[in-house]
């Protein structure tokens, strides 16, 4: 690892200094950030290639077996039905991650592109549209989603799409205001002069200026979705069974924690590792892309 | 609505006696030894106190308490003795039942209890405005239905009948050979007509009357305390006429809904008798503290309900196949875990001395064969299956290991997927599902009780399965002379069942819980309602 580092720290070096290489040295003084960002890949691989090396499957049962600790056989060991706790975790991670991104990716490209049309454009059209998100933050957002899941039905991936398509809020406002104080600087002027389109200086002019903050923001947003699944699952809204999820494994945990810590110790750990990870590397991203904080 | 108003209700309650009390410290052991008083979780918070109206087991246990019926249980919890009835007489063509009050017997307002509570108390009952789930129990007598459904207009026609204070008569619509049995059942406890219609009118639910200061009842106990979501007390009623064999002091109920929170409870020392056992403590106490776990047969029968209209589950082949298809011992050995009986016929062994002559059988190879027959080999091309089940813990553990059974066994892919108590009763009625999970309690110790349940177009069947045929035997058997003429009967019925299959049974039920060893003379009986008036405290 270190030896990677080093030679992505001394190559572009050559090639002189872009904002995103500094980012980049900045991102690996920060030791958590580097690290968060380790275990997140070491995480989601093991997640994606971990199910195909197991003998059990994930819904694979022995009821005379039952809840047995870790062994050599399982070892993570398995839950009351006799199903092999390693497995479903790795599934379930397949599910968790993958709920946080396409939520996230939602979340993404709904509130980047309203909070920029927002903020770009100002005037009524913006407090037009800020006072429909102010709307919907006023909703309760678990009788929003139980609303959505009575509508969706029970299908998980339109599930969490949904919540993407609620989680955007937070996302449209920072954009905004990155948009508004952005817009005012000279290079935009320069664009507009040059008699640009307004499409055109949106998404290549102001928007990567403001890709600091989305991508931080980004990475808070995954663990919120996270939760929010494991939230969902806890009501028995979520993943429905056999398949499982982090959240799911959790809260079955909970339940049984006084007789089987196991089942609860293992997911609670890896699910908050997961989500320290992405926090840290959010922190770490925020500090590195901030120019402003840190003029080295 | 009425929901709210108990709400509205309550908390006016909680305020008043918010104000007027000091907070009760909690009850150490050693105080409630002292004073015998008996700390008991009791599920949730009931709905109400007027035996009526409610439905729920909580309630049930409250009401032997604050009530008493014409006939009451023994100290065995078997056998019937007399209750406020001293005695009564059944005609020889078993159609009239006459009863003899108790000149002791008395309200705790200290007026008598006479044989014209019970004929208005059963008015009241068969009062259509009331709502009462119950009525139907009511309907053995005659003229009660057509009461019910407003084709007679004058109580007094129908078959309850009060010649004097003492004495009351029942002329039945056809033998009803469980009806003393049915009696212990809380819809056929006397209520206090006079206090009910002075708080709000007798057709209202949720009335101030069942506050502690406007209570009235019969029973060995009166409600003292009301503290929503916290405590129900009560304490020994001095006009009881059986105070001298009460040995308690005071009841205390506590609605704990958590079966988790409750069994802490038990453990610190602040209940005596807990409600239920969480399914992962079940093999805790059964290896450390086997002396506390009670577990003792259940009069019930938990199955899933097929909607024999939907595909695939018109076909009997496809039932009987997904019937046939499951492991009900490992089931029970290996996930329900409290000594359940694997269940293959409809009727609880030894329920009123009957066993279930018929019984599913048929192996894997068999399930696998008769689904072949139905047209999905392997089960290819089956149409989508969803199996509902309440949210509860135990239900999705059961749905998962049977769905895991039906993937390994008929290579089917069901889904599972669960609803809210009130959405899943919603869905029930208007039979909006393919697979129900359900369970029935007995509301009586007979077998009619497990057959009532699949007349056709019957309130309970939800099955929209019905059999001309099983009808006539239902009715059929409320006429056979002899017990063991009229268990012949049911045994046809239970083949015609089985033969069916509008639902496949799974386990019968058992009833665990935790009891102090301070606890003398508690019982669990197959209906969970032992007298609480038998129990005793003593270290």
């Amino acid at each position: 690892m270190s030896t990677a580092a080093t030679t992505i720290a001394t190559e572009p070096i050559e090639k002189g200094n872009s904002l995103w290489h500094d980012a980049w040295l900045r991102l690996q003084k920060n030791k958590l950030a580097v690290f968060g960002l380790w275990a997140l890949i070491v995480t989601t691989l093991t997640c994606v290639t971990g199910p195909w090396l197991m003998h059990y499957g994930y819904e694979e049962q022995n009821l005379d077996l039952g809840a047995v600790r870790p062994s050599a056989a399982h070892w993570l060991g398995t839950d009351t039905l006799g199903r092999d706790l390693l497995v479903r975790l790795l599934f379930g991670g397949r599910i968790s991650l993958a709920v946080g991104l396409a939520a996230t990716l939602v979340a993404l490209s709904i509130g980047v592109t309203y909070g920029a049309v927002a903020g770009f454009f100002g005037g009524k059209l913006d407090a037009v549209m800020m006072r429909a998100v102010d709307i919907m933050y006023s909703l309760p957002f678990a009788i929003f989603v139980i609303l959505l899941m009575v509508f969706f039905g029970r299908n998980i991936v339109l599930l969490f799409v949904a919540i993407g398509a609620v989680e955007w809020l937070t996302m449209a406002r920072i954009v905004r205001s990155q948009v508004m104080a952005i817009k005012k600087m000279e290079f935009i002027e320069a664009a507009r002069s040059l008699g640009f389109g307004r499409r055109r200086i949106i998404f290549r002019h102001i928007l990567p200026n403001v890709l600091g903050p989305i991508i931080v923001y980004t990475t808070l947003t995954i663990p919120g979705v996270m939760l929010l699944e494991a939230f969902l699952s806890f009501l028995g809204l979520g993943v429905q069974p056999p398949m499982s999820s982090w959240g799911v494994l959790i809260k079955d945990g909970a339940e049984k924690m006084e007789e089987f810590p196991w089942l609860l110790i293992f997911p609670g750990a890896i699910f908050s590792l997961t989500l320290f990870s992405l926090n840290f590397l959010g922190d770490g991203l925020r500090d590195a892309l901030d120019v402003r904080s840190s003029k080295d | 609505m009425p929901s709210r108003l108990i709400a509205s209700l309550f908390l006016s309650l909680l305020v008043a006696a918010g104000c007027a009390r000091k907070e009760n410290p909690p009850v150490g052991t050693a105080t409630a030894l002292a004073k015998k008083i008996l700390r008991v979780g009791n599920g949730t918070e009931p709905q109400d106190i007027d035996p009526q109206t409610i439905t729920g087991t909580p309630e049930y246990r409250l009401m032997i308490s604050l009530y008493e019926g014409l006939v009451a249980l023994a100290p065995d919890g078997k056998t019937l003795e007399p209750g406020v009835a001293e005695r009564w007489e059944v005609s020889p063509d078993g159609l009239t039942y006459t009863f003899h009050l108790r000149a002791n017997a008395k309200w705790s307002n200290g007026q008598l209890v006479t044989a014209r509570d019970f004929v208005r108390s059963a008015q009241r009952m068969l009062t259509p405005a009331l709502g009462a789930d119950y009525s139907y129990m009511f309907f053995y007598v005659g003229g009660g239905e057509d009461y019910f459904h407003g084709k007679l207009k004058d109580f007094s026609e129908t078959g309850f009948q009060a010649p004097d204070d003492r004495t009351l008569r029942l002329t039945l619509r056809q033998p009803t050979p469980f009806l003393l049995q049915a009696m212990l059942h809380h819809a056929w406890f006397p209520v206090p007509i006079d206090v009910i219609a002075k708080f709000g009118g007798l057709d209202r639910k949720g009335s101030d009357w069942t506050r502690p200061a406007n209570f009235v009842g019969n029973g060995p106990f009166v409600l003292t305390e009301w503290r929503p979501n916290q405590v129900i007390v009560v304490k020994p009623s001095p006009t009881y006429w059986d105070r001298a064999r009460v040995k308690l002091d005071e009841i205390q109920f506590f609605p704990v809904e958590l079966a988790e929170t409750e069994e802490r409870m038990f453990r610190t020392n602040q209940l005596d008798l807990t409600y239920e056992v969480p399914l992962s403590k079940i093999p805790v106490y059964r290896r450390e503290q086997p002396e506390v776990l009670r577990t003792d047969p259940y009069c019930g029968v938990y199955f899933y309900r097929f909607n024999v209209q939907r595909k695939p589950f018109d076909d009997v082949r496809v039932r009987r196949a997904f019937a046939l298809a499951i492991d009900r011992e490992s089931l029970v050995k290996n996930v329900t875990l409290a000594e359940e009986q694997p269940a293959f016929a409809l009727v609880p062994p030894g329920v009123g001395g009957y066993q279930s002559r018929h019984h599913l059988t048929g192996d894997i190879a068999e399930a696998q064969r008769l689904l072949a027959e139905a047209g999905y080999p392997g089960g290819a091309g089956l149409p989508k299956i969803e199996l509902l089940y309440n949210t509860l813990e135990k239900h999705r553990t059961i749905a998962e290991a049977l769905q895991q059974m039906w993937r390994k066994n008929l290579g089917i892919d069901l889904t599972i997927y669960n609803q809210e108590w009130k959405v899943y009763l919603d869905s029930q009625k208007t039979t909006n599902f393919q697979i129900q999970r359900a369970g029935w309690i007995a509301d009586y110790v007979d077998p009619h009780v497990f057959f009532d349940l699949w007349r056709t177009g019957g309130g309970n069947n939800n099955t929209n399965w019905g059999n001309a045929e099983f009808d006539r035997l239902l009715t059929q058997s409320l006429d056979a002379k002899t017990t063991a003429d009229r268990y012949e009967v049911y045994q046809r019925m239970e083949k015609i069942l089985l033969d069916e299959l509008p639902v496949m049974p799974i386990y019968f039920y058992t009833y665990t819980r935790l009891v102090r060893p301070d606890v003398k003379n508690f019982r669990t009986t197959y209906l969970d309602n032992y007298p609480w008036k038998y129990v005793e405290l003593a270290p």
